[in-house]
């Protein structure tokens, strides 16, 4: 099968500094990839410069069949991010909900603006999405009303309903309380179960082991292991993913 | 802290506390209040003209004010209409001067900050001037265009300049999370600041611009004195000095003056408060 994202010899620097090290990666359609690996390991840096959040130094992303190579410039090349921008969706790890629109606007909002979507089918398509998550029920409300796992559940159907072809996910759960984590995973499995292909950058090793086709893990700016979560997990080979699944284990993070 | 089962009770410690804060409060702002009535009635009463225990109080001209009352009244649409019109100019430029500040293009950057130093490294006063008085001799043209619009300009130049931090200040407000989940989902540069950027900035500078209009509902008296704006304070001079009563016709413009500043600043407050728990 084609891969439906493949990311060739990425590197990254921001000034000086060598962030990500000649990356390259291949993620099939429907599958699901965690990312795990240390802080300042470069994994949020790699997820955003799948949709150019970050310009790469050089390499190319490919999503969908839509090639583009990092490091260019000029309006033929912005049009190309902005159609990559369009297949990928992103989850942060602070939500970023717009405080100033309803949840409901917040979800119609891509549509419209971006996709010039006509907005009673925008909303038709946001209420869907929103049922998805079990937020549609609160569709009026402010996003300062809602708890950091209602949030959640709003910027992941606002992402969905753009109907990219795949999604992004930098520490989804990291900002939530531990008693609200799990409706936010629970949402994530119901995306994956429905055949989103998900890249998602994480510390929920229980998530992994259920959700995840395939883990990730990275170390000073490059992937350094790559197996099953039971392989991995239970296998690691290199000392650094040993090192920490332990850490996990042991409940620190 | 209560714990739950204490909620229910009314009489329960932290609801005793709460009350005695509650109490404290009202009974501060009622001496406050009271206080505010006694400094107003001493005014009163030094100007009332009344011989009293000794004290001889000044007396005004009431004949005076009432036969000009009307007349300096006359003069709080003018006052109003300037106020608002150099308001919308204010806030027009200030956004402009705003996005130039932040712009990364040089004649932009330059331009916004050129502007903001040349307006706030030289007088009100002189400004209100050269559009009255100086711009004519540039444009002769000028001197056709009624002289409200000349006081626009100037008050609008002048506080678009000063809001025009406000306004960066309130871009700046806007975090980086909003401005990428904005890209994130496509949005060009245009779109990510008309829809994402400006509405949050607006709400942060709100309350500061509500402060400015106040100001300038005052600032507009300095108009005044180029003579061609008859507003409150031009009203008031030009009674009071034909007619030799200032005193009388300042104090019947700074009642009025100092009841707009009051009612405007009553519905400033009541704009603060819906927006702190609004929907931020
Ligand atoms: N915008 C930036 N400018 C400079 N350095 C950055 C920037 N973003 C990230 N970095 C650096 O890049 C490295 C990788 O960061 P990041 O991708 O955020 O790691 P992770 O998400 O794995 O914690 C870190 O050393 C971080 O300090
Ligand atoms: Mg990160």
């Amino acid at each position: 099968m084609a891969p439906i994202v493949k990311v060739s010899n990425l590197d990254k620097y921001f000034g000086r500094l060598h962030v990500l090290k000649n990356v390259s990666l291949e993620v099939q359609p429907r599958e699901v990839v965690c990312i795990i690996g240390r802080s300042g390991s470069g994994k949020s840096t790699f997820l955003r410069c799948i949709n150019f959040l970050e310009e790469p130094s050089h390499g190319t992303i490919e999503v969908d069949g839509l090639v583009v190579a990092g490091g260019e410039k000029g309006k033929e090349h912005r049009q190309l991010i902005h159609d990559l921008r369009l297949r990928t969706g992103m989850v942060f790890q602070d939500f970023n909900l717009f405080p100033h629109m309803s949840v409901l606007e917040n979800v119609i909002e891509g549509p419209v603006i971006v996709k010039k979507m006509d907005r009673a089918k925008a909303i038709e398509l946001a209420e869907k999405n929103l049922n998805n998550v079990d937020m549609l029920w609160k569709k009026d409300e402010y996003p300062n009303r809602l708890s950091g796992g209602q949030k959640q559940r709003v910027a992941i159907a606002r992402a969905l309903t753009m109907e990219p072809r795949v999604m992004l996910f930098d520490e989804p759960t990291s900002a939530l309380d531990p008693e609200l984590i799990g409706e936010v995973l629970n949402v994530m499995k119901k995306v994956a179960q429905e055949g989103m292909t998900m890249l998602i950058v994480t510390h929920e090793m229980g998530f992994a082991k259920e959700v995840a086709d395939r883990v990730m893990v990275m170390a000073e700016g490059e992937i350094i292991e790559q197996a099953t979560p039971e392989e991995l997990f239970e296998n690691p080979k290199d000392p650094r993913t040993r090192a920490l699944i332990d850490r996990y284990r042991s409940g620190s993070n | 802290m209560a714990s739950i089962a204490d909620q229910g009770a009314p009489t329960s410690q932290a609801e005793l506390l709460y009350q005695a804060q509650l109490r404290k409060v009202r009974i501060f702002r009622m001496h406050v209040g009271i206080t505010w009535v006694a400094l107003l009635l001493i005014i009163v009463f030094f100007f009332s003209g009344q011989n009293f225990l000794g004290i001889k109080t000044i007396s005004l001209d009431t004949d005076f004010i009432s036969r000009n009352l009307s007349f300096i009244a006359g003069g709080l649409g003018e006052t109003i209409r300037i106020s608002i019109l150099s308001i919308l100019l204010a806030i027009l430029l200030a956004l402009l001067a705003a996005l130039g500040r932040l712009s990364t293009f040089p004649p932009f950057y330059a331009l916004s900050t050129f502007y903001v130093s040349l307006i706030r490294g030289t007088p009100l006063y002189l400004q209100i001037f050269f559009f009255f008085l100086a711009l004519p001799q540039i444009i002769p043209a000028w001197a056709a265009v009624p002289g409200l619009w000349a006081g626009v300009l100037a008050l609008g130049l002048n506080y678009g300049a000063y809001m025009s931090e406000t306004f960066r200040a309130g871009i700046a407000s806007v975090s980086k999370g909003q401005r990428e989940a904005a890209i994130a989902l496509g949005m060009n540069p245009g779109q990510t600041m008309r829809r994402i950027v400006i509405p949050q900035a607006l709400r942060f500078a709100i309350p500061p611009m509500g402060n400015d209009f106040i100001s300038m509902t005052k600032d507009s008296a300095l108009v005044s004195a180029t003579g061609f704006v008859h507003e409150l304070m031009w009203r008031a001079t030009k009674v009071g000095r034909a007619q030799f009563n200032n005193l009388e016709a300042l104090i019947v413009a700074a009642v009025f003056y100092w009841g707009l500043t009051l009612i405007l600043t009553y519905f400033q407050n009541r704009l603060e408060a819906r927006m702190s728990k609004g929907d931020r």
